[in-house]
């Protein structure tokens, strides 16, 4: 074995020196040949030649001692890449159609594995980005997985856990007007406190990020700006530092310029400190007296070194237990109250994740399919090439370097397959990329790069390898048995088998991938049309929120909707027209839960009522298409003046047990003001499609206790977006500074809310639509080598008078037998495969019928068709000529 | 070439060598020569085939090389030896030609 090895590592070393050896020795051998001719009596000249002849050629030997030696297996790659390159470009369709199924495949899994690589694996932006952690409160009994910590919560745990943490930090975000020249912009003012970016170890590309300073009180306001909002906004200007913009009536300085790095949990266009939020100081202003004053705030850390994210999770729920013993009333509703501290990076792509891997999976069932489709692609080219490798055979060529000879052009072929895929994941990348985005804000970290390249190689090789391994094994040439045999060649019965079991297991594949596109597409078909409660065509909203310097009391507000609703109405086109501050589906959707209670019912031993408040103004329900199914809507008459009333929907009338709540009154706030009951609507799925609709409180706007941003409706009897201008316009001509922003039809935000939904399910019926091709055209191309194989029996056949329809039939049977097969191994397969999708599934479990009933016959029709050609070719078999080759 | 002079069968020549080599090392033109003279001539080595032969079954480990000087010739010439696997080898060779030259014999002279 050692001396092998040896002989092996000097071999490879020293090639060049073998072969001088391997020339003195043959010079040796002729020298002594010579000798003993010429004591036989022979001239020198004619011993030497003598000797070469019997010797048989000097050249022939050199090369055949060579060949035994294995030694230069440089040489014996290079010649074999030569010789696959030429036999590949003698066979440019079998070429072709390996590199784009394989190209398909690759490209897929590359793809998906630079999406996993970018949002899933790779270390977060940040220095030390695995030390970050979330502090997550949540209420798992009250049915919330996320309470906001407040302020003297943050500053409790911040106290508590100094040995844990070396900073705990907030985040909230807000909307802030940018009055600039041109239209008024709406934008996201993330506030932070003032060491937030120093704890993420953010620096910024210009100027500073936060001091201690600017917190102050009173300090002057400064501003950072992301860096898509300084690329998108103001053209990358470097010569932004020490600009000065007015916000909100308030001029703010820009300090700073970020990187591009995401922040959890939602991107802003700028940052402030936390002075900058009204909102928050007058929280503030109330901590002693408020334990949950100002509940809306993030909370991020950094693990001091040596602290392990296990430890610093269960100290944060002992501190929050604490809190719930100490400020026993501030938890009443709150059941299950606890704390933990999570990894950054899990919960920045926690929504990514089950649609990211259930993707992967489906590629890397394509890549599966794609070799066994190209395995059966070179089993059947190298049944055909018996006949060569019969003859190199014949000629010496042992059965390794037969194989190696297979295994370099199919790992050839996996290489031209990935570089393939690259092109083809460089070229979808940027699609995919806005796809992403809509799950998690790491969508700018996906790139190709080592990595992926590294992963493209490596999949490639092993691909190669893989469908070039399984022809390579089962073909055992015969130098005789081949040479003898003319014609075309003939699949033995091991191969038959072999090839129908790929057939069958490409089907299988096929069956899993075409299931799983099959379940999420009638997920989502079920799911677009599900009834929301509303009707959504013809309606426009636009977001007129105001800011909270201008607009501080619910009369300022009153001063810009009545008369802006007034004048929509009296527009042509326009049928009616409304406010209100929720718009069913539209992207700021969190409901906003407040607890009541209801006069005259005891709360005691159920959970106490919740319900999401909104501020309308009248015909809203009218204006969105909402049945009023008990008491009455809003009116005109229901003013400051009036007693206040409410209108609620079916789901929060639930809380009376089947008595109507029409006339009694509820509060909110422990029996201080009373809300009068007047009407009950439908309910509306406002903010998701898949749940039925929350309990809904509506408050007549004329009413509202609080300052209430809201959108403007408009439904149309023309197209709705032709009246965008109008709105802007109309909104503009009573106050020139308001900006009106997402300016949508009803039906686009239920488009984009249906969007990630539709595009997982379109990717994976485009992977199974891949899959299927690749599948039926290995079938043709099976089903057509057998036709080929039988010519002479059906011409027999024909001769003996045969109806073309039965050889038709025959033919056509023995493929789908080879797919039902497949059918039920893979609809086997999927019922398992299912589980694991089952949560992402609106309506549709995974055993569908109706799914599977229309895929067993859409498959069973198409293998058909598939057939139907090869078989065609069978009946057209001339006898005379098929008796003739034999 | 006339009926005295056979061509080896295909394998016989790895076992012509293995034994050769058995009486000591030897190097390739000596091999050829030896097994001619104790064949009497009638086995012929192509001596082409013998140079793969030999390499192939060093690669197998059967047996080992070594550049040495040639007394008769004085130079230097590779010598082969047997190794050890070698010599199990060539057992197990010989008892396999044995069995079979044995069988083949007594087929022909049954049906005489």
């Amino acid at each position: 074995m050692f001396t092998r090895m040896r002989r092996w590592f000097r071999a490879v070393g020293h090639g060049g020196r073998l072969d001088d050896q391997m020339d003195q020795e043959l010079a040796f051998h002729l020298e002594l040949e010579a000798a003993k001719l010429e004591r036989q009596g022979l001239t020198p000249e004619a011993a030497r030649t003598e000797a070469r002849r019997a010797f048989g050629g000097v050249e022939r030997v050199r090369e055949e001692v060579r060949d035994t030696r294995r030694t230069s297996w440089v040489e014996t790659i290079l010649r074999n890449v030569r010789y696959a390159r030429r036999s590949l470009a003698r066979n440019p369709g079998y070429t072709a159609a390996v590199l784009a199924t394989l190209g398909l495949g690759i490209g897929a899994n590359t793809t998906m594995f630079s999406v996993i690589d970018g949002v899933l694996v790779k270390p977060l932006p940040y220095e030390g980005s695995d030390r970050l952690v979330l502090i997550r409160q949540s209420s798992l009994l009250a049915g919330q997985d996320d309470v906001l910590l407040s302020i003297p919560e943050l500053y409790g745990y911040r106290d508590q856990l100094a040995t844990d943490f070396e900073g705990l930090v907030e985040f909230h975000q807000m909307s802030f007007d940018l009055i600039k020249r041109g239209d008024p912009d709406r934008v996201a003012a993330g506030v932070v406190s003032a060491n937030f970016f120093d704890v993420l170890r953010v620096k910024p590309i210009l100027g500073r990020t936060f001091q201690a300073a600017d917190a102050a009180h009173g300090a002057p306001a400064v501003l950072l700006l992301s860096n898509a909002y300084w690329k998108t906004r103001f053209g990358g200007d470097p010569n932004i530092v020490g600009q000065v913009f007015e916000m909100n009536d308030r001029p703010h300085t820009v300090v700073g310029v970020l990187p591009p790095v995401p922040i959890y949990p939602q991107e802003s266009d700028v940052y402030m400190p936390t002075s900058a939020c009204p909102f928050r100081a007058r929280g503030e202003e109330r901590i002693a007296e408020n334990w949950k004053a100002f509940s809306n705030l993030r909370v991020f850390g950094r693990l001091k070194p040596g602290v392990t994210i296990e430890a610093a999770s269960a100290h944060v729920a002992t501190v929050a237990a604490r809190f719930t013993r100490e400020h026993a009333e501030a938890y009443r509703d709150a059941r299950g109250f606890g704390a933990s501290a999570l990894g950054l990076l899990g919960e920045l792509t926690r929504n990514a994740r089950p649609m990211l891997l259930i993707l992967l999976g489906a590629t890397a069932l394509v890549l599966l399919l794609a070799c066994a489709n190209v395995a059966s692609l070179t089993l059947a080219r190298t049944l055909n090439r018996d006949r060569e490798l019969a003859l190199r055979t014949a000629l010496g060529a042992g059965r390794r370097q037969l194989v190696g000879q297979l295994l370099t052009e199919s790992v050839m072929l996996g290489l031209g397959g990935g570089i393939a895929g690259l092109l083809l994941a460089a070229m979808t990348q940027g699609a995919l990329g806005t796809f992403i985005g809509r799950f998690t804000a790491r969508a700018a970290d996906i790139t190709i790069d080592g990595r992926v390249l590294g992963f493209t190689a490596v999949v490639s090789i092993l691909t190669g390898l893989a469908f070039g391994a399984l022809p390579a094994l089962v073909t055992r040439p015969g130098p005789a048995s081949v040479l003898r045999q003319s014609g075309a060649s003939a699949a033995g019965p091991r191969q038959s088998r072999l090839l129908r079991g790929l057939v069958v297991a490409q089907v299988a594949v096929s069956v899993v991938l075409l299931a799983a596109a099959g379940l999420f597409m009638t997920s989502l078909y079920r799911l677009a049309r599900v009834d929301a409660g509303y009707h959504a065509e013809h309606v426009l909203a636009a977001e007129i929120f105001g800011n909270f310097t201008r607009y501080k009391e619910p009369k300022d507000y009153l001063r810009l909707y009545k008369p802006l609703i007034e004048r929509l109405s009296q527009m042509p086109g326009v049928q009616s027209s409304a406010v209100g501050t929720v718009v069913p589906l539209s992207q700021q959707g969190q409901p906003f839960l407040n607890a009541f209670e209801i006069q005259g019912r005891s709360a005691i031993g159920r959970d106490r009522p919740a319900a999401d408040v909104n501020v309308v103004s009248t015909r809203y329900f009218e204006t969105l298409g909402i049945p009023i199914v008990g008491g009455r809507d809003f009116r005109e008459t229901d003013t400051t003046e009036s007693a206040p009333v409410v209108v609620i929907n079916q789901s929060m009338a639930r809380y009376w047990d089947g008595a109507d709540p029409v006339g009694s009154r509820v509060s909110f706030d422990k029996g201080e003001h009373w809300f009068t009951v007047v009407g009950v609507t439908g309910t509306v799925r406002q903010y998701a499609l898949e749940r039925d609709g929350v309990a809904q409180l509506f408050i007549a706007l004329n009413q509202s206790p609080f300052p209430a941003g809201a959108s403007v409706l408009l439904r149309t009897t023309v197209d709705p977006v032709s009246m965008t201008e109008v709105v802007r316009d109309t909104v503009h001509s009573l106050d020139p500074d308001m900006p009106v922003e997402h300016v949508q039809t009803l039906e686009a935000l239920r488009t984009n809310y249906l969007a990630p939904t539709r595009l997982t399910a379109m990717l994976l019926g485009l992977f199974a639509g891949v899959a299927l091709v690749v599948t039926l055209a290995g079938l043709t191309g099976v089903i057509g080598m057998s036709v080929s194989q039988r010519t002479q029996e059906f011409g027999v056949r024909m001769a003996l008078g045969a109806q073309p329809g039965r050889i038709l039939t025959g033919v056509v049977r023995q493929g789908l037998v080879m797919v039902a097969i497949g059918l039920a191994i893979g609809g086997i397969a999927s019922m398992f495969v299912g589980r694991f999708f089952r949560s992402y599934l609106y309506d549709t479990q995974p055993t569908d019928p109706a799914t599977f009933g229309v895929l067993a016959i859409a498959l069973l029709a198409a293998a058909a068709v598939a057939c139907a050609g090869p078989a065609r070719r069978a009946t057209q078999v001339d006898p005379i000529l098929a008796l003739r080759s034999e | 070439m006339t009926a005295s002079r056979l061509d080896l069968l295909q394998g016989t020549l790895d076992l012509l060598i293995l034994r050769t080599l058995s009486l000591g090392a030897m190097h390739g033109w000596g091999i050829s020569q030896r097994i001619q003279q104790v064949s009497e001539d009638v086995l012929q080595v192509n001596q082409g085939s013998l140079y793969p032969a030999l390499h192939r079954l060093e690669e197998a480990g059967w047996i080992d090389s070594e550049w040495g000087r040639s007394p008769d010739h004085n130079r230097q010439a590779k010598f082969y030896r047997l190794t050890k696997t070698g010599e199990r080898r060539l057992a197990e060779e010989t008892r396999q030609w044995e069995l079979m030259t044995t069988a083949v014999a007594r087929i022909l002279s049954s049906e005489a």
